[in-house]
């Protein structure tokens, strides 16, 4: 009996729960801040108030993140701008697969990402897609996968491959999935979903917080760089509608 | 000093053609015994012999008689040369079945003459050839000391004309009257001749002969053309049984792809593509190319790609061989693997596109790049190879979308609303973009649009057709 224990307490998707959840007064703030996975793993968001909220105090490098939205994903991209800014320094791919259109490559360039480094991948059919993102994660050629997965149904077992992908690989992995996946079982450690500019909806994350929502505050945008959701106070001419008829 | 080392196959004719020591096998040209295996050597089957002698010996034991085949010969040292252009650049075959190895250059590389000889040793047998050694100053006589006692032919502490003294002159047989002459007036070991004086044996043996003994004496220099590897690679593997299922091509285009890339390291080349042969039962050859991004020699990314290759592919009937050619080889190039950072990228950068080139075609991946170009859809480059030299972009004065639909769509409109997705609303603009007046005039208004579920569009209108289209989304 306790060798089947040990046999699933050894594997490394198996999550465990630490004891300093349930002893507030007992670890140190500082030993909280650290991931079992190896010190405080995390890539920083570039978001202080979301980070402060994730359990690796950032962004998981050794597992998939589930973004769940409808349409194009509401700030979604403007999300990552901050971690991808970080991983260009890194020299490896930024793969886009199966992305819904072209990244705006100046816009990339002004906020300091490589744009050299990206790598849009077009699979014709739902293997191909996956291959590919699995390919992707388990090279270690990839300092980021951003993965559009579509309105396809995958099955537990298909997205459990792209995460032990993501495990063994040292890659920001993000899947793009419809909000109505948020009903199925994931095995993401982080699932995110965006409703709303500037706000994220934390799902599900492994032995950290849940269902909050975490607002990304306006002060904390680098100045001067183009922004992806903030608009400009003064409205449009209300003139301008009229023209068009 | 140069040193030489001889490998003599003495056993080439037979080990060429059948390695078999379970029965007695002979091979034979012109009716006489050329080369024998062990099995018939303990039968008294000696070479020069006549076929008749050897049924006379065998007395009904199993006997496999062969036809001497030369060209197989040569193709196998081919092979060895090959194989042993790995230890030495400066190597040439010699008299059908040796090699000569020139390896004072080299001693070094392997720490000393021991450490080449365990490797010469452990690659001949590994080959399952048997070989004769000799270790020389000159490659005459590191040849001629193949044939004496082991201890004798590799103790290259002794002076050469003391080690050269009891061979037999029987040896020289590319002189056969001057030795005939010799052996007449009584001299019958090499040491006998060494002591003449070059002048005299000169004047009865011709200036060929004496030519020859100061070759190997190192009097006078000896030069042949050095081996040169070929241009092209080639090489087979046959299954001798009908293969049906893909997985079974795996060994075998393992051992094709590990042989080929010790050819190409040893070679210092590298190539872009290889070809595979898929040789039917029926005879017909399907080819199979495989691509890579990047020149390299390493094989277990030619594995991989090739397994990517092989799964998709559709095996019409029975294979029987495989077959790989590689006709394009360049000049090896560095590869660029982070140094500072090994634990982080294990591998090139270009596999990783080898791969998904491999299995979703070349127009599949696509790079982006900027381009200093006014309007929006211009100033995005997308091509599947390597978009142009970038030039600095200025940061956008304005909002800019995160995702640019490679063409503008038509938005459907009524007299008072807009719609994609849902009615929008036009929330920031107008910005105006005017650009390319010399060819086709453009004239925008780009506005920021958002929609009820409050995503935002970069939408514009068309100041000369007076349409509204759709061009990006804020995401």
């Amino acid at each position: 009996m306790n060798e089947v224990l040990e046999q699933i307490i050894n594997r490394n998707d198996t999550w465990r729960g630490r004891h300093r959840r349930f002893h507030h007064h007992e670890p140190s703030a500082n030993s909280e801040r650290h991931s079992p996975h190896g010190g405080g793993a995390g890539l920083a968001t570039g978001y202080g108030s979301l980070d402060a909220q994730l359990d690796q105090g950032g962004w998981p490098l050794d597992s998939t993140i589930e973004l769940l939205s409808d349409s194009n994903g509401l700030g979604a991209m403007g999300l990552f701008l901050p971690a991808m800014e970080r991983l260009s320094e890194q020299g490896r791919w930024q793969a886009f697969i199966a992305p819904p259109y072209i990244p705006y490559a100046p816009l990339l360039a002004a906020r300091g990402i490589d744009t050299g480094q990206v790598l849009l991948v077009h699979p014709k059919n739902r293997q191909d897609l996956l291959w590919s993102t699995e390919q992707a994660l388990r090279s270690s050629t990839c300092s980021a996968v951003f993965s559009w997965l579509g309105t396809h149904n995958y099955s537990y077992s298909e997205l459990r491959k792209l995460q032990l992908a993501a495990t063994n690989g040292d890659s920001l992995a993000v899947l793009f999935r419809p909000t109505v996946a948020a009903d199925n079982h994931a095995p993401a450690s982080l699932r995110l979903q965006m409703r709303e500019y500037r706000r994220v909806h934390i799902l599900k994350q492994r032995g950290g917080n849940q269902h909050i929502d975490v607002d990304l505050p306006q002060a904390e945008d680098v100045p001067g760089q183009p922004q992806l959701w903030e608009l400009p106070t003064c409205p449009p001419p209300a003139a301008a509608l009229g023209s068009a008829g | 000093m140069s040193l030489w080392l001889c490998l003599r196959f003495g056993q080439l004719p037979l080990q060429c053609l059948n390695r078999s020591e379970e029965q007695a096998v002979v091979v034979l040209a012109r009716q006489r015994v050329v080369c024998a295996n062990d099995h018939a050597a303990a039968l008294g089957i000696r070479a020069g012999m006549g076929t008749a002698t050897v049924h006379a010996l065998a007395n009904n034991e199993p006997l496999q008689l062969l036809e001497r085949d030369e060209s197989a010969e040569q193709r196998c040292l081919q092979q060895l040369c090959c194989w042993a252009y790995g230890i030495t650049p400066s190597l040439f075959s010699w008299h059908q079945d040796c090699l000569q190895l020139e390896i004072g250059g080299c001693l070094n590389l392997f720490q000393g003459l021991d450490g080449l000889l365990t490797r010469v040793r452990s690659g001949i047998s590994s080959r399952g050839y048997s070989v004769e050694y000799g270790l020389a100053p000159t490659p005459k006589a590191a040849w001629l000391l193949s044939f004496a006692p082991a201890d004798t032919a590799l103790d290259i502490t002794r002076p050469l004309a003391e080690r050269l003294a009891p061979l037999p002159l029987g040896l020289l047989d590319t002189f056969p009257t001057a030795v005939d002459s010799l052996r007449r007036a009584g001299l019958h070991t090499l040491g006998d001749i060494l002591a003449l004086p070059t002048a005299a044996l000169g004047r009865r043996c011709g200036r060929e002969f004496t030519c020859f003994l100061q070759q190997l004496l190192g009097q006078q220099e000896d030069r042949q053309a050095d081996y040169q590897p070929p241009k092209t690679f080639r090489d087979e593997y046959w299954f001798g049984y009908e293969v049906k299922a893909n997985a079974e091509l795996l060994p075998a285009m393992q051992l094709l792809l590990q042989s080929l890339c010790t050819f190409l390291r040893s070679t210092q080349l590298q190539t872009t593509e290889i070809c595979w042969q898929l040789i039917g039962i029926d005879r017909t050859v399907r080819e199979v190319s495989v691509r890579s991004a990047s020149s390299h020699s390493d094989w277990k990314n030619w594995h991989q790609l090739t397994s990517i290759c092989f799964e998709q592919l559709q095996l019409a009937g029975g294979v029987e061989g495989l077959a790989l050619n590689c006709g394009n080889l360049r000049p090896g190039q560095p590869e660029n693997t982070d140094l500072f950072n090994p634990g982080r990228q294990r591998e090139p950068l270009a596999h990783l596109l080898d791969r998904l080139r491999s299995r979703l075609g070349l127009q599949a991946i696509e790079k982006v790049g900027c381009r200093d170009e006014h309007l929006p859809e211009f100033a995005v480059h997308v091509s599947s190879d390597r978009p142009g030299g970038e030039p600095p972009c200025g940061p956008p004065c304005a909002q800019r979308p995160f995702w640019l639909m490679p063409q503008p769509r038509v938005l459907r409109q009524t007299r008072q609303h807009l719609y994609w997705n849902g009615a929008l609303t036009l929330l920031h603009g107008p910005e105006r973009i005017e650009d390319n007046w010399w060819q086709e005039a453009v004239s925008r208004d780009y506005y920021i649009a958002g929609d009820p579920n409050g995503q935002h569009y970069w939408v514009f209108r068309d100041r000369l057709s007076r349409k509204w289209y759709i061009h990006g989304v804020f995401a």
